[in-house]
């Protein structure tokens, strides 16, 4: 699993990664959800992460962000250990994780959602510049600011979900399935967010289950396949068949 | 009974029952935990007041006030924190233990008998207002209640604490991925729910001059039911339930007819039930999931 093809060296002006995962293992009472993962994101690289139903893929990331606890194996963010943290003090060391569903805090207005993305907010740059910034992304959000997050549509939740979470100035952002229960247009407009978030220089995890979507998107893009990483794709692999249909059925 | 009076009288005791909801609502909130050991802390409080009264009013409250608070985030710090991960009916259960053993601690500590000082008798008094006979602590406590409820308020939604205190009442998962510090949210709800029970102590204390180890036991109760014909998951139904409750009590006992009064609790209860068979979820209940596109 460690020899995956990257560009390592052409991205990074260090050696090491800034997301480095080796080994972790998660379980559930016991049951085994992720076996033994390792994989890494280096600065400004966008990662995918596709596979199955229940192949461990929002069990990983749900441990990366402290959510549920790794039963072994580490994860460190410029060289610091994740794993073990809070998922509050995983935040403030520069990881953040979009979560499937999108969670919206129903009674909340879209300004009062915004502000609580900056709780753990790690810059200096102000608070209000900082959401006409992420205002400037969606510009959604600024028209509906004062509305309850409840009566946005999902397209709009989604965005709201993204927004607020790079409130806390992420370096790490990961997002679990953003594409889920969205009309075509939506998915749209939120990886063509996502592609100018990449473009600042945010690197990017993005757990999908749209394989052919999530190969051309991403840098490189690891399948996952009964809590193991099987293969490892780059955009070009996107139209291959037989990749995809190895990917999803184990080679 | 002239009408004006019993309405005041009323809603004096809704308001009371209103703030011990809203103690019991606000950590319900956070914590999924319809926290059963609320009573004792206002019985706690209450006996500092009586303990210390003779040091004057402003120590006194002062104390009583802290005691309220430190004993509900010492019930969040060794007991509720440890527990957090388990499910409510675990929670509700150890808050009826702790319940009773706090009532057994002030019983070896104070004994059984009850208590007793004249704490701000001044305010057990009556003035006459409009041709109206009103005691002046129902005054009060109506309008210490409405600056509490809008202290509340103001904290709620207009503070970034109680942004978060908020976020971790919808979603407490979602709220900490956000960065929102659990440990903090929920010991400081737990100190303004402590805060709110030693009002409530003041009150109840200035109204009966006596406290024994079961004192806040009775309104406790009304007041959780209160809470869940309210609907106990949003701190509006917690604070309108408790206030219908005390409200209904008291004009129960003002207008039931002499021979009846005293089965007022079963009226009151009588009303609870037909609540719960028309909304089983409480008269404000959250609308729960909404369907979204």
């Amino acid at each position: 699993m460690s020899d995956l093809p990257g560009k390592v060296a052409a991205t990074t002006p260090t050696q090491t990664p800034l997301l480095d995962v080796r080994d972790l293992e998660v379980r559930y009472s016991g049951v085994p959800a992720v076996k033994g993962v390792s994989f890494h994101v280096d600065r400004g690289e966008t990662v995918g992460l596709i596979g199955p139903n229940g192949a461990g893929k929002s069990s990983t990331v749900l441990a990366l962000a402290g959510a549920v606890r790794a039963s072994s194996g580490s994860a460190t963010l410029d060289g610091v250990e994740l794993t073990g943290h809070s998922p509050e003090e995983v935040v403030r060391l520069g990881l953040s994780l979009v979560p499937e569903g999108r969670n919206m805090f129903d009674g909340l207005t879209v300004t009062e959602n915004l502000r609580l993305g900056a709780v753990a907010r790690r810059s200096e740059v102000p608070l209000t510049a900082a959401i006409a910034e992420v205002v400037e992304l969606f510009p959604i959000l600024g028209e509906f600011r004062d509305r309850p997050a409840g009566l946005l549509s999902g397209g709009q939740q989604q965005q709201l979900a993204i927004a607020r979470t790079l409130l806390a100035a992420p370096r790490m952002l990961i997002l679990d399935e953003p594409s889920l229960g969205l009309s075509p247009t939506a998915v749209d407009v939120v990886f063509d967010a996502l592609g100018r978030i990449r473009d600042a220089g945010t690197s990017v995890l993005v757990v999908e289950q749209r394989a052919e979507f999530t190969i051309a998107f991403c840098d490189r893009t690891h399948v996952l396949h009964d809590g193991r990483l099987t293969l490892a794709l780059t955009p070009g692999a996107a139209h291959d068949a037989d990749l995809l249909t190895k990917a999803y059925f184990g080679s | 009974m002239h009408f004006g009076q019993s309405l005041i009288d009323a809603l004096s005791l809704g308001a009371l029952y209103a703030l011990v909801a809203l103690g019991i609502g606000l950590v319900f909130g956070v914590m999924r935990l319809a926290n059963f050991a609320h009573g004792e802390i206002i019985t706690g409080a209450a006996y500092a007041l009586i303990f210390t009264w003779h040091l004057g009013p402003v120590v006194s409250v002062f104390v009583s006030l802290l005691v309220g608070v430190v004993l509900a985030i010492l019930m969040e710090l060794l007991v509720f924190r440890r527990l957090r991960t388990t499910t409510p009916a675990t929670l509700l259960i150890a808050s009826f233990g702790l319940s009773f053993l706090l009532q057994r601690v002030y019983e070896a500590l104070f004994g059984t008998n009850v208590r007793t000082a004249p704490v701000a008798s001044g305010l057990a008094g009556t003035v006459t207002v409009l041709g109206l006979r009103l005691q002046i602590l129902s005054l009060v406590t109506i309008a210490l209640t409405a600056v509490l409820l809008l202290a509340v308020h103001y904290f709620l939604t207009r503070t970034n604490l109680g942004l978060q205190v908020r976020a971790a009442s919808t979603d407490f998962r979602t709220a900490r991925l956000l960065g929102v510090r659990a440990d903090r949210v929920i010991m400081l709800t737990f100190g303004i729910s402590g805060g709110l029970a030693a009002v409530v102590a003041f009150v109840m204390t200035v109204q009966t001059g006596a406290v024994g180890p079961t004192f806040g036991v009775p309104l406790t109760v009304l007041a959780l039911v209160g809470a869940v014909i309210g609907g106990i998951d949003r701190v509006i139904g917690s604070l309108v339930g408790g206030f219908l409750m005390g409200f209904a009590s008291s004009f129960f006992s003002s207008w039931l007819p002499e021979g009846i009064v005293r089965f007022r609790d079963a009226f009151v209860f009588l009303l609870v039930i037909l609540v719960l068979l028309v909304k089983p979820a409480g008269l404000l209940a959250g609308s729960g999931t909404v369907e979204r596109t």
